[in-house]
C-alpha cells in the first residue's frame, strides 16, 4: 500500500508507517479480536486514500513541477502550435485555390495536422503528469495515435471517398509519425546537451 | 531556548487541526515514537481519533518542516527499546503553538460557559 505515496516520501517514512501498522496488527492480534483486525485493514485503507492524494499535491507544490516543466516545454509547445496551424493553413490556401503542389502533399498535410493536435496534445499531458521518459512516451503516443487515425482513415475514408487511396494515405501518416518523432528527438537532444539547471 | 529569528506568531498557525492539536498534546509529556503518539491520542480522546499511518506521518511530516516538533536524538530508554524506532519531541516553538492553542480553546469554553451551554468547572 504504501507504493501510493510520493517515493520522497516513501523513503522518508515508510519504514515507520510499516511498523506503526505492525504494532497496530500486533495488539489486535494479542487482543485475539478478528473484527479489530478487519477494522484495521479497512481504516488504515481509508487512511491511505485520504492522505496519499494530499501528499502527491503537497509534492507537487513544493517542486513547482508542472510549472516547471510547462517553462521548459513552453518552447515546444509554441513550435508545434506554430507546425500545426501552418500546415492547416497550406492546406486550406491550397484546397481553395487549388495549388497542385499543395493539393499533391494534401495527405500528408491532413495527417500532419489531425496526428500533429491529438498525438502532442496527449503527449506534452503525459509529459506534465508522469515522470516517464519524454522521448520514450513521444515514440509510444505518436506511435498509436498515426497507427490508430491510419486505420480510421481506410475504414471511413475507402466508404465515403471514392478516389482514396490507401498507400497515399499510408505515406501521410508515416510522413506525419517520423516529422513529429524527429522533432520530439531533436528536442530532446537539445535539452541533453543543455547545462543542467540549479 | 532562544526563540528563533524565522518563527512565525504562533498565533498565524491557529486553529490547528485535530491531528496537529492531538499529536503536540502527545508530545507535551515527553518525547513519543510514531505508535506512542497514536496511542497516546487515541487514549486522551477515548478512541475517538483513530490517527492512520498516514494521517500520522503525514501531520508529523508537516510539524517538522514548520519546526514544531523534532526527532529526538537521544532515545528514552535505549536498554527497553527498538532502535529502529524514531522518536519526536515538541521544539519551544511548538510548545508556545500548543499553548496558544489551548488559550484559543478555553476562551472558547469561557464563552460557551457564559451563555450557559456547559456548566462551569469549580477551580
Amino acid at each position: 500500500m504504501l507504493v501510493a505515496y510520493p517515493p520522497e516520501f516513501r523513503r522518508e517514512y515508510g519504514p515507520h508507517m510499516a511498523q506503526v501498522f505492525r504494532d497496530c496488527y500486533r495488539a489486535e492480534r494479542h487482543a485475539k479480536s478478528r473484527l479489530g483486525i478487519g477494522r484495521l485493514w479497512v481504516h488504515t485503507f481509508i487512511d491511505l486514500i485520504r492522505t496519499a492524494p494530499s501528499e502527491h499535491w503537497d509534492n507537487l507544490r513544493k517542486d513547482n513541477w508542472i510549472m516547471n516543466k510547462l517553462r521548459k516545454n513552453g518552447i515546444a509547445i509554441l513550435v508545434t502550435l506554430g507546425i500545426i496551424i501552418g500546415a492547416f493553413f497550406l492546406l486550406s490556401y491550397g484546397r481553395r485555390n487549388e495549388v497542385s503542389w499543395i493539393l499533391t502533399v494534401g495527405y500528408v498535410l491532413d495527417a500532419l495536422v489531425t496526428a500533429g493536435v491529438i498525438g502532442n496534445l496527449i503527449v506534452f499531458l503525459l509529459i506534465m503528469i508522469t515522470r516517464f521518459n519524454p522521448l520514450r512516451i513521444a515514440l509510444w503516443t505518436l506511435l498509436v495515435v498515426n497507427g490508430l487515425l491510419l486505420i480510421l482513415s481506410a475504414v471511413i475514408g475507402s466508404r465515403v471517398d471514392p478516389q482514396f487511396k490507401l498507400a497515399t494515405v499510408l505515406i501521410g501518416y508515416v510522413v506525419s509519425f517520423v516529422f513529429w518523432f524527429g522533432l520530439h528527438w531533436m528536442w530532446a537532444q537539445r535539452q541533453s546537451s543543455l547545462p543542467a539547471a540549479t | 531556548m532562544a526563540k528563533q529569528k524565522t518563527d512565525p506568531d504562533p498565533a498565524s498557525l491557529l486553529p490547528l487541526r485535530p491531528s496537529v492539536f492531538h499529536i503536540l498534546l502527545a508530545l507535551s509529556d515527553g518525547d513519543l515514537h510514531g505508535y506512542g503518539i497514536m496511542q497516546e491520542v487515541a487514549e486522551h480522546t477515548a478512541g475517538q481519533i483513530k490517527l492512520g499511518p498516514g494521517t500520522l506521518y503525514g501531520t508529523i511530516k508537516r510539524l517538522v518542516n514548520d519546526r514544531l516538533i523534532i526527532e529526538a536524538e537521544e532515545r528514552p530508554d535505549p536498554e527497553m527499546d527498538d532502535e529502529r524506532r524514531r522518536y519526536y519531541r515538541l521544539t519551544d516553538f511548538g510548545h508556545r503553538v500548543l499553548k496558544a492553542e489551548v488559550q484559543r480553546i478555553s476562551n472558547m469554553v469561557s464563552v460557551a460557559q457564559r451563555k450557559r451551554l456547559i456548566p462551569k468547572t469549580r477551580s
